[in-house]
């Protein structure tokens, strides 16, 4: 447990100094409120949380996806983590610690989202559920990334597009049935589908995530088997 | 305490280890001495199980946690300070955080504990990463060239320092390419080449045996006689 608390708190500081990721966590949220303010609640015609759904998508598929694996690709670079094994840390505490940073942060940004949206009641806890399910399968398929990928840059150079395909899927979808079609099958178009709509079938999209999340957990587990952490 | 026998290691077609053994007592200060490329931090990797070897036996007699490692690569955290990467550690090895400070202060860097590390100067990052690995005041601790591209006067600290290590119980296994090092804080030294062990003993014993009349520098001569290659 206090490995964990300690790779917690290491992943919190280093986010906080970390500029370029600060900014994909406070971006998203910060236009989403700019548009919700200044494009959505003065236009009759779209709903005030349009830009709300929309974004957290995006956020869910990109910056929590490109974090987690950004994250271990340089610390299997650098060769923090052997150093962190070597002090009799245990792999899985490191994929807690982080993967908790994550949550927290995901967790934080949801409500940001939430309140920006207007939701209320069972709808904002909803809301919260939902994203923070999409954040975990994100941060279980960045994991996944940053431990097959030789260094740093080429984490990113797989995270990036991969995350903006997840991400942007469900904006393309509005304009694209085959698109729709297509990718119904992955996380984030049933995390939009759900917070978008509150009236719809829960059950099924919450399946499809709840098996996103077990089929991204396999492959984190076979890659680890394969690759290890250094 | 530690030891390595018949240890035989290859990378592809290129046999990196062979028939390696030697023995290392408690409380010992034990030099690896050889040129670049000569396996020295491969050793120091198939003792720490980092890497396995493809032969042979070795083991350390202590448990991981009771080791210190600092190896050419430093592992830092670059945007945390020095007491910020210090800190994670003393967290994970259940001690006080205070010993953070402690150990900063005998590597002369107190006065930079909030500094990020991505600020040091190669020195002080060496430094950092020494205090790290005693932070936990190891039993056994394996220094890869730990005044590798130093300058005198730190290197000469870092030699106060191991010595003082020693005299609190510790046993050091370190890697170097420095005679003058080997000579001044070496119990016993292994002669490494291409691989093999050419020599081993005390610095003094092993010039004795080869007829050298001073220590310094002729573990070098001993060296070159042996090998036909020069150190540095
Ligand atoms: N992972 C690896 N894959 C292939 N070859 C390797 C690997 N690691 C080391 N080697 C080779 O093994 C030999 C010994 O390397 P090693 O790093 O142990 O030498 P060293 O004595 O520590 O040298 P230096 O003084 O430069 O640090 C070198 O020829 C090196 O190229
Ligand atoms: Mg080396």
């Amino acid at each position: 447990m206090r490995s964990v608390k300690a790779i917690f708190s290491k992943q919190l500081r280093d986010m906080f100094k970390n500029r370029t990721v600060l900014i994909q966590f406070v971006v998203f949220p910060l236009v989403a409120f700019a548009f919700t303010e200044i494009v959505a609640k003065p236009n009759g015609s779209i709903p005030d949380s349009m830009f709300v759904t929309m974004f957290a998508s995006i956020y869910a598929g990109v910056t929590v996806l490109t974090t987690t694996a950004g994250t271990i690709a340089e610390d299997r670079e650098r060769k923090s983590l052997r150093f962190l094994i070597m002090a009799g840390m245990k792999p899985y505490q490191y994929m807690l610690g982080v993967g908790g940073v994550m949550i927290a942060a995901s967790l934080l940004v949801a409500v940001v989202f939430g309140a920006t949206g207007g939701f209320h009641g069972v709808n904002f806890v909803r809301f919260v559920v939902v994203l923070v399910l999409g954040s975990v399968a994100s941060s279980l398929l960045g994991a996944t990334l940053g431990i097959v990928s030789k260094n740093q840059q080429a984490a990113a150079a797989m995270a990036m597009p991969l995350g903006m395909i997840l991400g942007f899927t469900p904006l393309l979808a509005m304009f694209s049935q085959t698109v729709k079609k297509l990718f119904c099958i992955f996380y984030t178009m049933q995390v939009d589908m759900l917070v978008s709509d509150f009236s719809a079938d829960f059950t099924t999209p919450a399946t499809v995530i709840i098996v996103n999340i077990a089929v991204f957990a396999a492959l984190f587990a076979f890659a680890y088997n394969k690759k290890g952490l250094s | 305490m530690i030891q390595m026998s018949n240890i035989t290691k290859r990378f592809g077609e290129q046999t990196v280890l062979s028939g390696v053994t030697f023995k290392v007592q408690e409380k010992e200060i034990f030099g690896m001495l050889g040129p670049s490329g000569a396996g020295k931090t491969t050793i120091i990797n198939i003792l720490t199980n980092q890497l396995s070897a493809d032969s042979g036996t070795h083991s350390i007699g202590v448990s991981p946690r009771e080791t210190g490692l600092m190896l050419d690569e430093d592992g830092l955290f670059v945007r945390l300070s020095c007491l910020e990467n210090l800190n994670i550690f003393a967290d994970i090895y259940g001690i006080s955080r205070r010993k953070s400070r402690e150990a900063l202060k005998s590597v002369g860097l107190e006065l930079a504990a909030k500094k990020a590390v991505g600020q040091l100067s190669k020195a002080m990052r060496q430094r950092l990463a020494l205090a790290r690995a005693i932070l936990n005041r190891p039993r056994v601790l394996f220094l890869d060239e730990p005044t590798g591209g130093l300058d005198p006067a730190t290197a000469r600290g870092i030699h106060k320092l191991i010595l003082g290590l020693r005299e609190r119980g510790s046993t050091i296994f370190l890697t170097t390419h420095n005679m003058d090092e080997a000579v001044r804080l070496c119990d016993r030294v292994v002669l490494l080449h291409m691989g093999v062990i050419v020599e081993q003993g005390a610095p003094a014993e092993i010039c004795k045996r080869h007829e050298a009349v001073k220590t310094v520098p002729d573990l070098e001569e001993v060296f070159i006689k042996m090998t036909g290659v020069e150190l540095e």
